[in-house]
């Protein structure tokens, strides 16, 4: 590779974007002249999305602070990241996210309540991850990255056009594994979009503490490969910038390493207090970038989103929170037999008499 | 009416403190409005009720700890949405669990309480299985591996007299009062340096005296050998590793022949007693020793003791010295014998007298006197009297 | 699985090699990766000439990244490939320690067996070949303790062969250790496999005692029976062969019938996988044991240089002791250590 085409690699100084915080288009100032704003309708369907995600986030942290769920991590704030990057997806295609990513996975078409087993704890996956070619949430940070290369990989050698879009944060871009990934993929020309989301935080770590580099998309040239830097909030230029990682991928030109700038607006979950680590004020400046109020005033001003619609998005959010609500004020079916049935693909000696004496102890505890 | 309870607010946490009420009483609430703020041990959160109503009671003030799973607020609903899985989990199925312990393990207490603090080593659970079904209790057997585990070949000593596989062996196991006197004989010679004197004696008139006085034979020898320890105070005493400890009384021991095996009751303070006494207190023991009754400490404590082995018709006996005493006078049977009596040949009751001592508490010349004088006074019981 | 034509006298190496090499002909959905394994061959020659006759898609070489391995194969055996990835040395494993423990391990689990990983990861495991650090650790220990994976040491070259064939067609995930110190050991391989794939095998019939172990201390064991000959002792040989799940029932018909057993492995003894079998072999055959079960192992200590490696690993001598001390004869013997 030469000193020029490497260059190509490089991510913009600054993150790309299409629809900026005030709800302006202007054109992308990134290498690819053609990244043109995507359609009405896509747009559209990106905003309802993310109204939907939204609403869902909150029903789901209150759901935790009722005891509920175990625990939730919020994407409030994220939510461009989350639903651009599902939309940019065939359905042929992997997406292998974290357990912060459940907005993404509702917008994949996943039942919320499936999505939920996992934080809520009667299971450790609550879905098919074949159904929704969606694999379970990871949550050993960046671990998933070597699956969906690994996946992308087979799939391509089998002359299938899936792509693999992996998730991960900012503190997961610093794992070996990442490393590792990031490398096979370049290597093997593997099909992948890695999609990093730089939230600004690891728990309580800021990106200071996280990376040196000039940005994390600033990595991909050190593999290899192509680095966007993009504004995360803008579904836009998210959907524009996986779309376009998802296109060369497809095409035979190996994966794409994407960065979109956004913000954790929530604290790392229920558990976890953010003032000791945060100003609140750096709160309220990100809040005034929220990715849906920008996307809806862009909208409304092109004249394509009424008051009326706007309702009617919101309505439609309620009413699919109340029935997950609803869904989750039932208590799961649990069978502590089910623990030993999958343990290997048929049970071994062993767990079948681990199983026949837990099941005699559940037995003798109900006897009277 | 539904009340809102505190949530299990995760990872363990277990109660919270209430910061302030968001609504009041008489309020209307939605679902998933915030209605309080609590601190945990975490950080401090606002908690949304999860029915909607009115207010119609909040349970605690601000600065209150409640627990999980205590009432927060109640609310008047149309609809009841009650949540299941609140607060702490049900207690029967453990207390169900707890009685059926309880009951087996009641017998395991019983027999514990009767064992002392630590269980017998046993070699392995063969072994173990093999005293079980031999109905032994392994704590009654004594090991023989200095390690103080009971083997095999421990549990098979211990059956009582089962032939074993046809050879025509009978085993008569070595338990007990056998394994006992055993273990003391084997000491004793080990460690005493015995030497053994004898005299032959004329015993007729200890005999005529023994009819006169309707005391037995036993008894006046004993009395004689009292006299004589008084004497001759160093066959009285024990052998220290310093020192040789003459001691101040004479516990007599005598030995009695038992269907259990060779035992040997003591007298203590067999010197301060009448002949007439001692004859009495021997007679007692003897049957007592018959009967089975005698403790551990009737039959320890010796200084001396005498030993009638006439009774099994011999005359003399290298004796094995009843540890840790360091001396024992044997008499044998009396019989008639040719004696040359005041210058010429006569029949009388002869006897001979056999002290075997241990040669470290005394010399010979000492044995001898002893012996001498005892003989002596067997032959001529009234010379007795100038030491009585 | 066709049989193998037998009369074929092969090191264990070359039946590793031919195990490959007849899986890729017989399904296309094996793939074989890892480090130097396509145009070297392997650093022990193991894959030798696979990537010659099956092509770089089948057989190639990978970056040198273990954790990456193994998470590409879980993503590879995602989309319907059954790969069989190797380790090189024991040690080297340990950076896919959370890739096989939190992901290999649990997938099928996390999925409600949904997502099958049908993986084997080759490990050359063990020492006795004079290698410096590293190079011959027994890392078994960690992978029995992790439910979810299929633990398997063969010890001869024929079990090596079809063991090998066993796990590549188990839809379980198996971490497969090959006794390096083995691998030019010959054996003519056997038309059949010797037993199912989670069985043991009694290697050598005896009723004095029972010897139990795995790997390359299968034929350890083997001379120290035939040395116990010359004291009158006839003794019992197992081959675990299947490390997890374990065979107990094997292990305990031939402890119930002899009333003494030792366990021999080269790890260190300290929490070992011979403590379990001890116990679990303990807890189902205490009332017939005649003595402890006694463990002979590599001491509690890392693997040490090589010119001190003889003091560390099983010796026939230290086997042929540790029988002796089952207290035969019925004479009581105290632990030592």
């Amino acid at each position: 590779m030469t000193a020029v085409s490497s260059a190509r690699l490089l991510p913009t100084d600054e993150p790309r974007c299409l629809i900026d915080s005030d709800g302006c288009a202007h054109a992308d100032l990134g290498h690819n002249d053609d990244t043109r704003l995507p359609s009405d309708v896509v747009l559209l369907h990106l905003y309802r999305r993310m109204v939907i995600g939204r609403r869902f986030d909150a029903q789901a942290t209150a759901l935790t602070k009722q005891g509920r769920l175990a625990v939730y991590p919020s994407s409030h704030g994220q939510d461009a990241c989350q639903v651009g990057t599902v939309a940019a997806m065939a359905d042929r295609d992997w997406l292998f996210p974290t357990y912060r990513d459940s907005v993404a996975m509702i917008s994949r078409g996943i039942n919320p309540v499936e999505v939920l087993t996992l934080l809520r704890g009667d299971w450790h996956c609550g879905y098919d991850p074949y159904l929704h070619r969606t694999a379970p949430q990871c949550t050993p940070l960046a671990t998933n990255t070597l699956h969906a290369v690994g996946l992308a990989h087979a799939a391509r050698q089998a002359g299938e056009d899936t792509v693999a879009v992996a998730m991960l944060g900012d503190g997961a871009s610093s794992e070996g594994d990442t490393h590792e990934a990031l490398n096979i993929a370049a290597v093997w020309q593997a099909p992948v979009v890695f999609v990093v989301q730089n939230n600004g935080y690891a728990i309580s770590v800021p990106l200071a503490k996280q990376s040196h580099a000039q940005s994390l998309a600033h990595k991909g040239i050190g593999y290899g490969m192509p680095g966007l830097l993009i504004d995360g909030n803008d579904a836009a230029i998210v959907y524009a910038a996986v779309s376009e990682g998802i296109a060369r991928a497809r095409r035979g030109g190996g994966p794409t390493l994407i960065e979109g700038i956004t913000y954790r607006i929530e604290a790392h979950t229920n558990a976890d207090d953010d003032r000791r680590y945060r100003q609140s004020s750096e709160v309220t400046a990100w809040l005034a970038k929220d990715p849906i109020e920008r996307l809806q005033k862009y909208l409304q001003n092109k004249g394509i989103l009424s008051d009326a619609d706007i309702a009617s998005v919101r309505e439609d959010a309620d009413i699919r929170a109340g029935r997950l609500r609803e869904a989750m004020n039932s208590a799961p079916a649990l069978d502590p037999a089910e623990l030993f049935e999958h343990v290997y693909v048929e049970p071994t000696r062993n767990l079948r008499r681990q199983s026949r004496w837990l099941g005699e102890e559940l037995a003798a505890a109900r006897r009277p | 009416m539904p009340e809102f309870r505190l949530p299990d607010l995760g990872e363990g946490l277990v109660d919270a403190e209430i910061l302030t009420w968001l609504v009041s009483v008489g309020d209307d609430v939605q679902v998933d409005q915030p209605v309080i703020e609590v601190e945990t041990a975490k950080a401090s959160v606002q908690i949304p009720v999860p029915f909607s109503g009115r207010v119609s009671a909040l349970h605690g003030a601000p600065g209150e700890r409640i627990a999980v799973g205590s009432p927060l607020m109640s609310v008047e609903t149309v609809s009841a949405n009650v949540l299941v899985g609140y607060g702490p989990a049900d207690g029967s199925p453990r207390q169900a669990r707890r009685s059926s312990i309880k009951k087996s393990f009641a017998s395991y207490e019983a027999a514990r309480t009767a064992q002392p603090d630590t269980q017998p080593a046993v070699i392995s659970p063969v072994v173990r299985k093999l005293a079980r079904d031999r109905g032994l209790d392994l704590r009654q057997l004594s090991a023989s591996d200095p390690s103080g585990v009971i083997r095999r070949a421990d549990v098979e000593r211990a059956d009582d007299g089962r032939p074993n596989d046809g050879s025509g062996i009978e085993r008569i196991p070595l338990t007990g009062v056998r394994r006992l006197a055993a273990d003391r004989f084997t000491q004793s010679r080990r460690e005493i340096p015995e030497a053994t004197v004898w005299v032959d004696v004329d015993a007729t008139r200890l005999v005529q005296a023994h009819r006169d006085l309707d005391l037995s034979l036993l008894s006046l020898i004993s009395r004689l050998c009292i006299a004589g320890l008084k004497r001759f105070t160093q066959l009285n005493s024990r052998v220290g590793s310093e020192a040789i400890e003459l001691l101040p009384q004479v516990n007599l021991g005598f030995a009695a022949q038992t269907d259990k095996g060779l035992m040997v009751p003591v007298i203590p303070g067999a010197d301060r007693l009448s002949t007439r006494q001692l004859a009495a207190a021997l007679a007692e023991r003897a049957a007592a020793a018959r009967a089975g009754t005698l403790t551990p400490r009737d039959l320890s404590g010796g200084t001396f003791t005498v030993n009638n082995y006439g009774v099994y018709g011999v005359d003399g006996s290298a004796a094995i010295i009843n540890y840790p005493e360091v001396a024992m006078l044997g008499i044998g049977r009396i019989f008639e014998r040719p004696w040359v009596y005041e210058g010429s040949v006569a029949v009388r009751q002869v006897s001979q007298l056999t002290l075997v001592f241990d040669h470290r508490a005394c010399d010979g010349a000492v044995a001898g006197g002893f012996l001498r004088y005892v003989a002596d006074c067997v032959e001529n019981p009234v010379m007795a009297l100038a030491d009585l | 699985m066709t049989a193998q034509p037998a009369d074929v006298e092969l090191s264990m190496a070359a039946a590793l090699n031919r195990s490959l090499s007849d899986a890729l002909r017989e399904d296309a959905r094996v793939v074989v990766y890892g480090e130097d394994v396509a145009t070297l061959g392997g650093v022990f020659r193991v894959t030798a000439g696979l990537a010659d006759e099956f092509g770089e898609r089948r057989v190639f070489d990978s970056p040198l990244a273990e954790s990456g391995i193994v998470g590409t194969a879980i993503g590879m055996a995602m989309n319907g490939l059954r790969p069989v990835v190797e380790m090189q040395f024991d040690a080297f494993s340990y950076p896919a320690f959370e890739q096989i423990t939190s992901h290999l391990a649990k997938m099928h689990n996390r999925t409600r067996g949904r997502i099958r990983l049908p993986i084997v990861i080759r490990v050359p495991f063990g020492g006795g070949i004079g290698g410096v650090e590293h190079h011959s650790d027994s890392s078994e220990a960690y992978w029995v303790h992790t439910p979810g994976l299929r633990v398997v040491a063969p010890g001869t070259a024929s079990d090596a062969y079809w063991l090998l064939r066993q796990a590549i067609n188990s839809d379980d995930p198996t971490i497969f250790l090959e006794p390096k110190r083995r691998y030019w050991s010959t054996e003519t391989l056997s038309a059949a496999p010797a037993a199912d794939f989670d069985r043991a095998l009694v290697r050598r019939g005896g009723s004095d005692a029972t010897l139990i172990a795995y790997g390359a201390m299968v034929d350890t064991c083997l001379q120290a029976a035939e040395a116990a000959v010359e004291v009158g002792l006839n003794i019992e040989v197992i081959d675990l062969r299947t490390l997890s799940p374990l065979d107990d029932d094997t292990l305990v018909e031939s402890v119930r019938k002899s009333g003494r057993a030792v366990v021999v492995h080269e790890a260190a003894g300290f929490a070992g996988f011979g403590a379990e079998i001890a116990a679990r072999v303990t807890e189902r055959c205490f009332h017939q044991l005649h003595a402890p079960i006694g463990r002979v192992t590599g001491l509690d200590i890392p693997y040490p240089p090589p010119m001190l490696e003889q003091h560390y690993l099983p010796s026939v001598d230290r086997i042929l002791d540790a029988i002796e001390r089952l207290q035969f004869d019925d004479t009581v013997v105290m632990p030592r250590a």
